[in-house]
């Protein structure tokens, strides 16, 4: 199948190495590490500047010249930003909305996608690109109607709002998945539906399983996502026991002035449940039609 | 292709059934919760509302006042587009690039891919006076490095020229974000290709233009989308750095649209505004999904063919 | 198929579920929300009225709880159900309730003038509440901060004002003599001068944020007529001009910090008091909770009026946050019951004592702490003058304006234009000002 493709190399042929393959590995390696440590470096002088200003006392902050590494390291700034409000709290309720959300997409956008990507009905192409569209509006027009809708429904000051959304599918992501089911080779739904499966085991069974990667990238997004969502639990709750880790860190920017050390120092720890997740998980993304070895 | 209900044959009629009923779910969350308040801007686009005053039908005064007496329209429309153009490319090119490079089989991936990804997560505030700080024309870190190799470095959000490619940038520092997905998509290319490629004697370059990249078209297509969707969108970076400064050279249309809604409570003009900007990119989506005809390749289609 | 059919069950029961759970409490809810609120309080039966408030460093979160509980102690018939919110969000989470008309809270923060038409107008309960006197208020903050239209929209929490702080080390240091509260807008560029260091990279004063504040109004320049029906001549018009002119000179004086350092230094649009703390800056108009953290960090400073111009009157920049009943209450009564508790006497004193309120009832702000301080003199002195807000609030236009002129702020700010440009680069602007004003007057008023 991938003839057309793979025609024209042939006529090059192999050349006679310069090194054998085992050096030029070796050597290529060695510089990728080089080139990813280099980025890899140039990504985190930011976070290097986040920590230093997190271990600063509030005045030193803005000293001329600027200090890399404060003279006295300020440790219990991690400890005033997480007693001064109730930090940890804050990430339980967000580590709670996480999980509800990530069980809504992980529920029903494979489902949609699905039907999206293999099933034929009438409609599906208008629905498809309503789907899209409705990505395309600015979040901010929908706020005064949607805080109307559920209101009328109740729920307001409960998780409702930030969770009921997600079991009706997020379009980035059942875009995500159609687009990656449109790639698995029609070959295997048909085979499965000559052994007699019928529609949903073919989903079930033959597809999800080949979705991995992008079921690990719903699982990734959902939580980050979630985990910064500012604005719909600022407008959707009252209690400031629910509030998320995002509005949490809102409390340090008063009405006069921020208090600076403690926000990055509560800003840095509350990054970490997202990367020790995203460390885990990615290997997950390896996965897919690769690692079954199956011949097109 | 479909004709009436009737005309279908049991088969089809089925599959069609069962097609409805796997997107019911977002068809119920889209009647509910995103067509309501959609129909609800459309209604506020032809009135003047001011939001803690009643609204007052208008007809298309908030659309003819867009097209034919407001300058600010024309500057946010000029600079969005500017921005698209400019952050779409380099998106695209930097996160596939990061995504082959973290795509390599070497030992300690998981560490380079996570560090990749933190910039992807720092949220708002904090990222926005990070770059700020780096930035800076006379005590920024970039400035610096570059009077190291002698070169003057720009006034960067702080200069009319440099204020938009500088929120573009920063975006994409970010890529790490969209790499996740384009590993995904390289997971998904049969090894058995590069194999048989190899033995054929296709060098890298080769392999990436004959197999990896035709083979990720599906993905690249989607993030195209989504990055456009994206960029047309921009709007913390001009809210909390540049304020739509300096002399509106950042004065991208969700922030021109977010200082009418809420700022200067027009909220009937603001949502004509967005009524507009959800045209344009459905416009521009449809065009790309027609180009994608021509370049996107469909492993699943191709068969048939 | 079985097993495929079990999943789209459980899928649609699911959703069933979901719908259920928010039917439940939409059950429960009229029933506590009932009109009948005020026989159950006649029957015992305590009335909860929904108060939105801030985090801020006047009033933290642990001290408003504490005076909720003493409200609540003294009145046993009206429970506050306190939502807190962080600063950033307040504004946002307003428009969308009251815009929505619905699930707006009972008493609330109305700081923004376009939130007045859903305040309730509280003139009745004021006439009819004997221990109630308005006059008790600074009669500057109650005209520019509670009446509005002839209704009274609200009481006024607090006063905060904008004013200079200048670093008396930093004087000393550079041999400067410290301004006196007659200085003016000429001494501020000089002095700017003479305390800049590069060196050790201080600067002497700042720049103004935004046109049209207490300078403008010292040059007795305004954005637009009184009627707000022209741009011409009062954008542009010769009072402007000096303004922006000055404004050309500071700048050019390269004595004060770029938008750059200021934003880069993370001030957020609230002032350079961390810049001002850290003894880079000189001079740095701040307001009243700066003053309190320069305070607390011990720093040696001193508090000026914005500087004047001779011959012309002088203003201030000041505000006191409007608190107001929400319209669409169910309570007015108690809710008029905390509002006036809350923002009268016993509220703002239990906010002053306990936090860092400045109250905006003259008899309490006597009782400060530190009122015989030299900066809280300074401070109580600035409250005096004529305010800004009196113009504004009868002219919400300003902002639009001001808006539409921002390119020839911007011009100054970068350097881009010339001293004797100044009056023609305003004169471009006049017309997309006056476009501005007229779509706004048409919705807003004025």
């Amino acid at each position: 199948m991938m003839a057309q493709q793979l025609d024209a190399p042939r006529a090059a042929g192999p050349k006679a190495p310069l090194l054998s393959s085992r050096a030029r590995r070796w050597l290529g390696n060695g510089l990728a590490y080089l080139v990813m440590t280099a980025l890899a470096f140039i990504v985190m002088i930011p976070l290097f500047w986040m920590l230093s200003t997190s271990l600063k006392a509030r005045w030193e902050i803005f000293a001329w010249p600027p200090q890399w590494i404060p003279e006295t390291l300020h440790w219990e700034n991690y400890r005033e930003a997480f007693t001064k409000y109730p930090m940890g709290r804050f990430m339980l309720n967000s580590a709670f909305l996480v999980v509800v959300n990530v069980i809504g997409e992980l529920l029903a956008v494979p489902l949609i996608a699905y039907g999206f990507a293999r099933l034929r009905f009438p409609g599906r192409n208008v629905l498809f690109v309503l789907m899209l569209a409705t990505m395309m509006i600015p979040g901010h027009i929908k706020l005064i109607p949607l805080f109307a809708i559920y209101h009328r429904l109740n729920m307001i000051d409960t998780y409702w709002p930030l969770v009921l959304p997600a079991f009706f599918g997020n379009p980035f992501f059942i875009f995500l998945m159609v687009q990656y089911i449109k790639t698995l080779p029609r070959d295997l739904d048909e085979a499965a539906r000559m052994d007699g499966a019928g529609t949903w085991t073919i989903l079930y069974r033959i597809i999800l399983p080949l979705c991995k990667p992008p079921l690990t990238i719903i699982l990734v997004y959902t939580f980050w996502w979630t985990w910064n969502e500012f604005l719909h639990p600022l407008i959707y709750l009252n209690s400031f026991d629910k509030f998320p880790v995002q509005v949490g860190l809102a409390f340090f920017k008063g009405r006069y002035s921020v208090e600076w050390n403690l926000f990055m120092a509560a800003t840095l720890v509350s990054i970490l449940p997202i990367l020790i997740l995203y460390f885990f998980v990615q290997r997950q993304l390896i996965g897919g039609i690769a690692s079954v070895g199956l011949k097109g | 292709m479909f004709s009436t209900w009737r005309e279908m044959s049991p088969r089809t009629r089925r599959e069609a059934m069962e097609g409805y009923i796997s997107i019911a779910p977002w068809l119920i969350g889209f009647l509910l919760f995103t067509l309501i308040p959609v129909l609800a801007s459309v209604y506020y686009s032809f009135t003047q509302w001011s939001v803690t005053r009643p609204a007052e039908w208008i007809g298309f005064d908030n659309y003819t006042r867009m097209f034919t007496r407001d300058p600010l329209f024309w500057q946010a429309l000029k600079v969005t587009f500017y921005y698209v153009l400019l952050s779409l490319p380099l998106k695209i090119i930097f996160g596939l690039g990061l995504a082959l490079l973290l795509n390599l089989k070497i030992r300690g991936m998981n560490f380079y891919r996570t560090i990749f990804y933190i910039p992807a997560v720092i949220s708002g505030v904090a990222v926005s006076l990070m770059w700020m700080w780096l930035l800076h024309p006379d005590t920024g870190v970039i400035n610096a490095l570059l009077a190291q190799i002698g070169i003057q470095g720009p006034a960067w959000f702080w200069d009319p020229q440099w204020a938009l490619p500088s929120v573009a940038l920063m975006n994409v520092w970010a890529v790490g974000g969209s790499a996740v997905i384009y590993l995904a998509g390289l997971q998904n290319i049969p090894p058995h290709l590069y194999e048989a490629a190899k033995i054929d004697g296709a060098n890298m370059w080769r392999r990436f233009w004959r197999i990896t990249l035709p083979l990720l078209t599906p993905i690249l297509f989607f993030l195209l989308i989504v990055e456009m969707i994206d960029s047309f969108k921009v709007f913390t970076q001009a809210f909390v750095i540049t304020k739509g400064g300096p002399l509106k050279a950042t004065y991208f249309y969700l922030y021109y649209f977010y200082e009418e809604a809420f700022q200067n409570f027009n909220m009937g003009y603001a949502s004509a505004l967005a009524i507009i900007l959800m045209l344009i990119i459905l416009a521009a989506t449809v065009v790309m999904n027609y180009l994608s005809k021509h370049w996107v390749y469909y492993e699943s289609e191709q068969e048939k063919s | 198929m079985r097993k495929s059919m079990l999943f789209v069950t459980l899928l649609l029961s699911l959703i069933i579920v979901l719908a259920g759970c928010t039917a439940a409490p939409a059950g429960q809810q009229p029933a506590a929300e009932q009109p009948a609120g005020e026989e159950a309080a006649a029957a015992g039966e305590p009335v909860t009225i929904d108060w939105w408030t801030v985090n801020s460093e006047e009033y933290s979160e642990e001290v408003q709880k504490a005076m909720v509980a003493e409200f609540e102690a003294s009145h046993p018939n009206i429970k506050v159900n306190m939502t807190v919110l962080p600063e950033s969000g307040f504004s946002d989470k307003m428009t969308t309730a009251l815009g929505a008309g619905q699930g707006a809270p009972d008493v609330a923060f109305f700081w923004d003038n376009n939130w007045f038409p859903e305040a309730l107008d509280l003139t009745p309960y004021i006439e009819a509440d004997p221990n109630f006197d308005p006059s008790m208020y600074f009669e500057g903050f109650w005209n520019t901060r509670a009446v509005w239209q002839d209704k009274v929209v609200g009481l006024p929490l607090g006063v905060g004002a904008q004013f200079v702080m200048y670093n008396k080390d930093v004087f000393d240091e550079a041999g400067v003599a410290y301004p006196g509260a007659d200085w003016t807008t000429e001494d501020f560029i000089t002095m700017s001068t003479q305390l800049m260091d590069p060196d050790v990279k201080r600067w002497g004063g700042d720049r103004p944020r935004r046109p049209f504040r207490a300078i403008w109004f010292n040059y007795g320049a305004h954005p637009y007529s009184d009627d707000s029906m022209t741009v011409d001549g009062y954008l542009n018009g010769p009072e402007s001009v000096a303004a922006y002119t000055w404004l050309w000179d500071l700048v050019q004086s390269g004595s004060t910090p770029t938008p750059a350092d200021i934003e880069v230094l993370g001030t957020e649009g609230t002032g350079p008091v961390d810049l001002f703390l850290a003894g880079r800056l000189a001079m740095a108009t701040l307001n009243q909770g700066h003053m309190l953290n320069a305070v607390k960090a011990g720093a040696n400073f001193g508090v000026v009026p914005e500087p004047q111009v001779e011959g012309h009157e002088r203003y201030v920049n000041a505000w006191s946050l409007t608190s107001s009943i929400w319209k669409g209450t169910e309570h007015p009564d108690e809710a008029w019951t905390f509002l006036s508790w809350w923002v009268g006497p016993e509220g703002q004193k239990f906010l002053m004592e306990n936090g860092n309120l400045f109250p905006s009832i003259p008899s309490v702000l006597e009782q400060y702490k530190d009122a015989d301080q030299e900066y809280a003199q300074a401070f109580f002195d600035v409250l005096k003058l004529k305010q800004v807000s009196e113009w504004r609030i009868a002219h919400p236009c300003d902002g639009a304006v001001a808006r539409a002129a921002g390119d020839v702020w911007d011009k100054i700010m970068l350097g881009d234009i010339e001293r004797d440009q100044i009056q023609s680069e305003l004169d471009a602007v006049v017309p997309a000002a006056q476009e501005a004003l007229d779509e706004c007057r048409d919705r807003l008023g004025g």
